[in-house]
């Protein structure tokens, strides 16, 4: 039997509202694809391109981004600055030739265990057609 | 052995050659540069000269030597990483990539044997293309002690005669080269032999570049070490590779572990072109660096092709190709420098 | 017309005034029709300037290096330096002046108004002239060139060999300067994103396949980052300054250490060194084209920069080295920035 692809996406999540909806999913025994790699970050604003691009590089089918919704960041304007470089990374991706849902970016609060859920869900779903991700991946 | 080969024969005798690797200059884009040519009945002679020369051949820009694998701290597997032997041909080498060649034989394989170039070399054979019109309007290859149609470092040296190829072999392995499809080849006649001289001279009257007194600027080079002559050749320079990697003798490289895995621990030791013109060459570990700025870069350059290698190996360090001149982004001209060396006055 | 003649004039008297240390302007290379930095720090010298289609270098670059100089002497000479910039090169200096890289009193800008031409672009001079012929290049008039080979005098249209940035150009006069050359003129040759076109309408396979055909070329000699008057980082993340190894590191600690770019020119590694550049240049790269040119083996990285220059543009209306007073692309944000693509 072909074994079917399990693509392996890293999620991004910053400590106050994503990473704590992704525990929430978890508490309240809500059910999602274990595809999924989870990093804690302190914020979305903090995430350099350099993480996203190594993610790919080491790997990744797909990658996630995600924070708290704007007005709502512990830093006051860390989404904000997310916000706008992760449109640039997110442009320049797409440019070079990969597949635009190969990269994503979501807004999750601490309260959104059930979107969490369903962003996971989607972006499998998305994935599993595209394949293995083999441009970006080290060929060291 | 000299022979005459038919222009129409050439892609005949590359076919007989399919026991080899053949590498010979490719265009893609406006770019020249050797590569493993599938088919070599393609293979085109006529082109001014490569980007990178020749050597990315025999010693390439990434070079693995050994991978690392532990799972473990007390076990660590090595496997050496040794390149196969397998006989190769560059076709269309100019006498100046050929000579440089032969002066990274001297570096490699002297003293020390780097067994990672010499396999390669080993089993190489380089097929010379003499220049009857200089590759580039910045040759200057007869003031090295090179000239458009040495045979320094090759197996075989082909002419373009017109219709024909002079083909005169320089070692055992270029004569037996020629001896797989003597077929091919005729005996020259008398007088092809003086056509073959008025060519050479020719094209040597043709290179416009000139160093004067090379010797005495090899030696006068320590003496204006500390000047502030450096500062002022240096301004322009922006401190990129390009002369460096582009140049057929440059050979400084860097070694690197380049991990794929953290756990369990598994890697490459690889071995990478360097350049000493670049911030972090000679960057010690504690932060100093030795060559902190431009000038004592760009002498280290001129220093180590034209004094310091002259005095260890005496020879020049440099094969006139002039590749550093055409490409070097702020056009420094290392010939115009040497001669500002010459004339320069405390 | 700038007149060549009323740069010399400027060049001496800043020099005889002694308000500048020296002047960077472009003068004649001896063996080729291109021109070549200068560095003149003598009234005399100034005759060696030229102004003409091949002053193509973005001397802001060479800011960098006189301020590295400037830190190693104990007692430096604080007056500024003279530079000569085309209307690309001085929003190179609003960069640096936003970045506080430059302090605005290290600089004297001499702006140079290309008016309606520019500067020529070699890959296009070489399909129509054979270069070794090439003796001379000059502005014509009626924005055309005028070339002098070994057999005369042709006249060309400008366009026909002009760089594309030049062709793309909207800043053709200065924007900020302390004396101006030429004429302030308004032209608009092209539209502005004009060359990224043709990317619009391909797939993303056939983008994939662009690119991967044209990185992979990369041999890594980093001029693309030296000639670039932003690439000023003291530890460029594509170099191994950071990562010093002692005695005692142990292969563990090697091993754990970020290295997010490898020194070997393989296609993951050169990828990752040309994203990561375009996106430190987002939002400060002033398109004078100089990484595209200088590359040895002819990778379009113009495109790339240009594809950011338009993202900002079009998503968050900002143009770098317009005003040195407003807040960098990236450390700005507006509340409505667009956000259709988050979920």
């Amino acid at each position: 039997m072909e074994e079917k692809f399990e693509p392996k996406i890293i999620a991004f999540l910053c400590k106050w509202c994503s990473s704590a909806g992704s525990d929430l999913a978890g508490v309240s025994r809500m059910k999602y694809p274990p595809n999924v790699v989870p990093i804690t970050v302190m914020c979305s604003g903090s995430i350099s391109p350099n993480y996203i691009l190594s993610a790919f590089k080491d790997g990744a089918d797909g990658v996630l981004v995600s924070g708290c919704h704007p007005g709502d960041c512990h830093y006051i304007k860390g989404n904000y600055y997310a916000r706008r470089r992760i449109t640039l990374v997110k442009e320049l991706l797409e440019f070079i030739g990969i597949e635009p849902e190969r990269f994503q970016m979501s807004w999750v609060s601490a309260a959104e265990g059930a979107k969490y859920t369903e962003i996971i869900k989607d972006f499998v779903k998305e994935l599993e057609p595209l394949g293995p991700q083999n441009k970006l991946r080290s060929n060291l | 052995m000299q022979m005459i080969l038919s222009k129409m024969n050439f892609s005949s005798w590359l076919k007989k050659l399919n026991s080899y690797r053949i590498f010979a200059p490719v265009k893609s884009g406006e770019v020249w540069s050797y590569e493993l040519v599938e088919k070599p009945e393609n293979i085109i002679l006529d082109y001014p000269n490569t980007i990178i020369p020749p050597k990315k051949v025999l010693f390439p820009q990434r070079e693995v030597l050994l991978e690392f694998e532990s799972s473990s701290e007390q076990e660590i597997k090595l496997k050496e990483v040794i390149p196969e032997e397998t006989p190769s041909v560059i076709f269309g080498i100019r006498s100046c990539d050929a000579s440089g060649l032969a002066k990274l034989e001297k570096i490699f394989k002297g003293g020390f044997e780097d067994l990672y170039f010499s396999k390669r070399k080993n089993q190489t054979i380089l097929v010379g293309l003499a220049c009857n019109i200089p590759p580039s309007p910045d040759c200057f290859c007869t003031s090295v002690g090179g000239s458009p149609y040495s045979k320094d470092g090759l197996d075989i040296l082909m002419t373009d005669m017109g219709d024909e190829y002079y083909v005169e072999s320089v070692t055992e392995e270029g004569e037996k080269l020629i001896e797989s499809a003597i077929g091919l080849f005729n005996d020259p006649e008398e007088n092809v032999k003086k056509e073959l001289e008025k060519i050479h001279l020719e094209s040597e009257k043709k290179i416009k570049r000139y160093i004067k007194d090379i010797d005495k600027i090899s030696s006068k080079l320590p003496e204006i070490f500390e000047t502030e002559f450096w500062d002022k050749e240096s301004l322009s320079c922006i401190l990129c590779g390009i002369c460096t990697y582009s140049c057929p003798v440059c050979h400084c490289f860097d070694i690197n572990d380049e991990v794929i895995c953290t756990f369990p621990l598994k890697g490459k030791r690889v071995r990478t072109w360097d350049n000493c013109q670049f911030p972090d060459f000679t960057m010690h570990s504690s932060g100093h660096n030795p060559r902190p700025d431009k000038a004592s870069r760009l002498r280290q350059r001129i220093m180590h092709k034209f004094n310091y290698f002259n005095e260890n190996c005496m020879e020049l360090l440099c094969t006139g190709c002039g590749r550093c001149i055409s490409k070097c982004p702020v056009g420094i001209d290392i010939v115009e420098v040497l001669e500002k060396v010459r004339v320069y006055e405390k | 017309m700038v007149k060549l003649d009323d740069i010399k004039k400027e060049c001496k008297s800043i020099l005889e005034e002694g308000k500048v240390k020296y002047i960077v302007g472009y003068k004649r290379n001896n063996n080729y029709y291109m021109s070549i930095p200068a560095f003149i720090e003598k009234i005399e010298e100034t005759d060696q300037l030229i102004w003409d289609p091949t002053c193509v270098y973005n001397l802001v670059r060479f800011l960098r290096d006189e301020k590295l100089r400037k830190e190693r002497q104990k007692t430096p000479d604080t007056r500024p330096i003279g530079v000569i910039v085309k209307g690309c090169d001085s929003r190179a200096i609003n960069v640096l002046l936003q970045e506080k890289f430059i302090k605005r009193e290290n600089v004297y800008i001499i702006g140079v108004a290309c008016e309606k031409s520019g500067v020529i672009e070699k890959k296009k001079l070489r399909k129509k002239f054979n270069e070794k012929n090439i003796k001379q290049i000059e502005f014509g008039k009626d924005n055309n060139f005028i070339i002098t080979t070994e057999k005369g005098k042709t006249t060309i249209s400008a366009e026909e060999i002009l760089a594309e940035r030049c062709i793309e150009c909207n800043n053709n006069t200065p924007v900020i300067y302390d004396v101006l050359l030429g004429e302030k003129v308004e032209r608009s040759l092209s539209e502005h994103f004009r060359s990224l076109e043709k990317f619009e309408s391909i797939s993303t396979e056939e983008k994939w396949n662009f690119w991967k055909k044209e990185l992979d070329k990369c041999i890594r000699c980093y001029a693309c980052r030296s000639v670039c008057p932003m690439c000023y980082c003291d530890e460029c993340i594509a170099d191994s300054i950071s990562l010093a190894v002692k005695p005692d590191t142990t292969a563990e600690e090697k091993a754990q250490k970020i290295r997010w770019v490898e020194k070997s020119p393989v296609s993951s590694e050169n990828f990752s060194y040309h994203l990561i550049r375009a996106l430190h240049l987002a939002g400060r790269c002033i398109d004078c084209g100089e990484c595209e040119r200088v590359c040895p083996v002819d990778i379009p990285l113009r495109y790339l920069n240009k594809k950011m220059e338009k993202e900002a543009s079009e998503q968050f209306g900002y143009t770098a080295g317009l005003d040195p007073e407003k807040p960098a692309l990236v450390s700005d944000f507006k509340d409505d920035d667009p956000q259709d693509f988050i979920i």
